[in-house]
């Protein structure tokens, strides 16, 4: 039980300016935007209400929005399936290593770095061989010119070109994270369950998965409502083009308020984009609460 | 359970399984480890590579090769026609007062949840965890028009407000979930001393809640050096970019100097590489703690 007994004045003077900037900056404006959504308006003049008419739009008019989910789920895929790899690759770094803490660290390095950086480094890996991509060259050394790729000006594979990098620069943050879970699974668990039998591929089966749900959670969990939100990549490297081919739920809202003006479109966009992530969290929860219960 | 890990990342444990012999196994995955190695760090060097190199030299085609002479003039041309110092102290400036402003609030409110004897605490609480849903993105629009019409458009208040605002959640989430643990017989004590609020929670609470508040600094510091979406959307002064923000703008700008546009990069990542070369450990146990908390 808290002992400190405060008067209302000090609770206030404790709480208020920190919650105060705190709804007036993210609140507020939430609930801004889901008004707006209700809007037409290009943010400077005169505005009408128009009710769901741009949700009818968006739902049934905009031929990127569709494209643009559904590029964006696929990100999520993309993204959790790459977690159960880095949990496998954690237990053999567990497994095999015994001093791990360098190889952890230089995982981990591309995840400190800004996504301008990392962006418009990949940005000159995929340019054309003609203009200095390594990529491109690699491939053209080793005898695979006919693989050599207009990485991110191809429609067709320019997203997955993106992918790859967010990918890329999110392996070892995952790994670091699966990694101290199983650290922090006992041994003695280990060593029980060795006097029972249960050894290497067994103990990690029974033991390992089982005790290191929770914290699988969490990267799925990171990963999914990342992915969700994913938005400077792709502003930084391609924008959403070419050809909308890039899009993505929140590029398209970015494209459609500031560089479209059309401000009650794209807050009906936003609107659409908080409500997804917040069921998705909601959704995730309750099926790791199921197979949490059912694990431990 | 899940907030036993964390702070006690890497532990060696006496854990003999498989650790010593050679096995195909064992070789197998130093292989894969080997290469993991090589996609994670190489093109961080090829970059630094590059940055080196003259345009003729790396439209060549010989991505592996060393500059014949190192160019250290793409480095000077960056510095002087791209304003690098300029955006790093506006970055420094910009980081360190949202460090600040979070380490401050976010103490207040967490003491306030943890320790006093009133019952919105957890609805308090609950405000921030609901908060840690809502994509960013989706306030830019609003916040934008709000920031033009009180006058903060395109000043630094316009981006370091938002961004005291976003790194709050996770700060009261970590501070407050340690300040709960101190044993509350040291407010006891302090109280029958007759320390007033201000003093336990200044003199007491702060001094023993520094690792937590280490960890948010760690969180803050990379969240809101390498941030640039709120930046190239609220800034609009060459003179108040911050460094994201002033490499993003001078690639674009300089497209075909290519030595230059690497000399660039290597200067915008060397501030964040120099600082996890000297505290790897910290930042990656924070950003851990900081995930799993969260």
């Amino acid at each position: 039980m808290n002992v400190l007994k405060v008067s209302k004045f000090t609770i206030a003077l404790f709480v208020l300016p920190c919650l105060l900037l705190y709804v007036l900056l993210v609140f507020v404006p939430i609930i801004v935007s889901m008004y707006s959504g209700l809007l037409e308006w290009n943010g400077i003049g005169e505005s009408t209400f128009v009710g769901l008419a741009n949700f009818k739009t968006m739902f049934f008019d905009d031929a990127v929005f569709w494209p643009s989910v559904r590029r964006t789920l696929m990100f999520a895929v993309f993204s959790m399936a790459e977690i159960p790899v880095v949990l496998f690759i954690a237990i053999l770094l567990n497994r095999y290593v015994k001093k791990p803490n360098f190889l952890v660290s230089s995982y981990f390095l591309p995840i400190i770095l800004s996504v301008v950086i990392i962006g418009q480094l990949w940005k000159t890996i995929y340019n054309p061989a003609s203009m200095g991509g390594m990529l491109n060259q690699v491939l053209e050394a080793i005898g695979l010119g006919s693989w050599t790729q207009a990485w991110l000006t191809d429609p067709s594979i320019a997203m997955y070109s993106l992918y790859f990098v967010a990918l890329w620069q999110y392996f070892g943050y995952h790994l670091l994270i699966q990694f101290t879970g199983i650290q922090n699974i006992p041994a003695d668990v280990y060593e029980a369950a060795k006097i029972d039998g249960a050894d290497g591929l067994k103990a990690d089966w029974y033991i390992t998965f089982p005790m290191n749900i929770p914290i699988f959670k969490i990267s799925i969990v990171l990963a999914f409502i990342g992915s969700l939100q994913a938005f400077d990549l792709t502003m930084v490297m391609t924008g959403g083009g070419p050809a909308h081919a890039t899009d993505l739920i929140s590029t398209h809202m970015y494209n459609m308020s500031f560089l479209s003006m059309k401000y009650g479109y794209g807050s009906a966009i936003a609107a659409f984009l908080v409500l997804v992530c917040l069921v998705a969290t909601f959704i995730i929860n309750f099926i790791f609460g199921r197979v949490e219960r059912k694990y431990t | 359970m899940s907030q036993s890990i964390g702070a006690g990342a890497i532990k060696p444990q006496a854990r003999v399984r498989g650790k010593g012999r050679w096995g195909i196994g064992k070789i197998a995955s130093y292989i894969l480890f080997g290469v993991l190695l090589v996609t994670q760090l190489y093109p961080l060097l090829w970059l630094a590579i590059y940055s080196l190199k003259s345009n003729e030299e790396i439209l060549a085609g010989r991505f592996f090769a060393l500059p014949a002479s190192p160019q250290w003039v793409n480095f000077t041309n960056a510095v002087e026609s791209g304003n690098y110092f300029k955006y790093l102290y506006n970055s420094l400036f910009v980081t360190t007062i949202t460090m600040v402003g979070v380490l401050l609030l976010a103490s207040l409110v967490s003491f306030a949840i943890s320790r006093f004897r009133w019952k919105y605490g957890p609805a308090v609480m609950l405000v921030f965890l609901i908060g840690m849903m809502i994509p960013m993105q989706a306030t830019l629009l609003p916040l934008m028009l709000i920031f033009k019409n009180i006058n903060i458009l395109n000043t630094h208040a316009s981006i370091i407000l938002p961004y005291i605002a976003f790194q709050t959640p996770i700060a009261v989430f970590i501070l407050s979930g340690f300040m709960r643990t101190i044993p509350h017989e040291i407010e006891e004590s302090a109280v029958v001393d007759g320390a007033g609020v201000f003093r336990i929670f200044w003199n007491i609470i702060l001094p023993v809640s520094v690792p937590p508040m280490m960890t948010v600094c760690i969180l803050t510091f990379i969240n809101i050096w390498n941030e640039y979406i709120l930046a190239s959307t609220f800034i609009s002064s060459e003179a108040l970019k911050t460094l994201p923000f002033g490499v993003n703008s001078f690639v674009s700008q300089y497209s075909v100097n290519y030595g230059a546009i690497g000399a660039f990069l290597v200067l915008g990542a060397l501030p964040v590489i120099i600082i996890y070369f000297l505290l790897a450990d910290k930042i990656t146990k924070g950003m851990v703690a900081g995930a799993v908390k969260g």
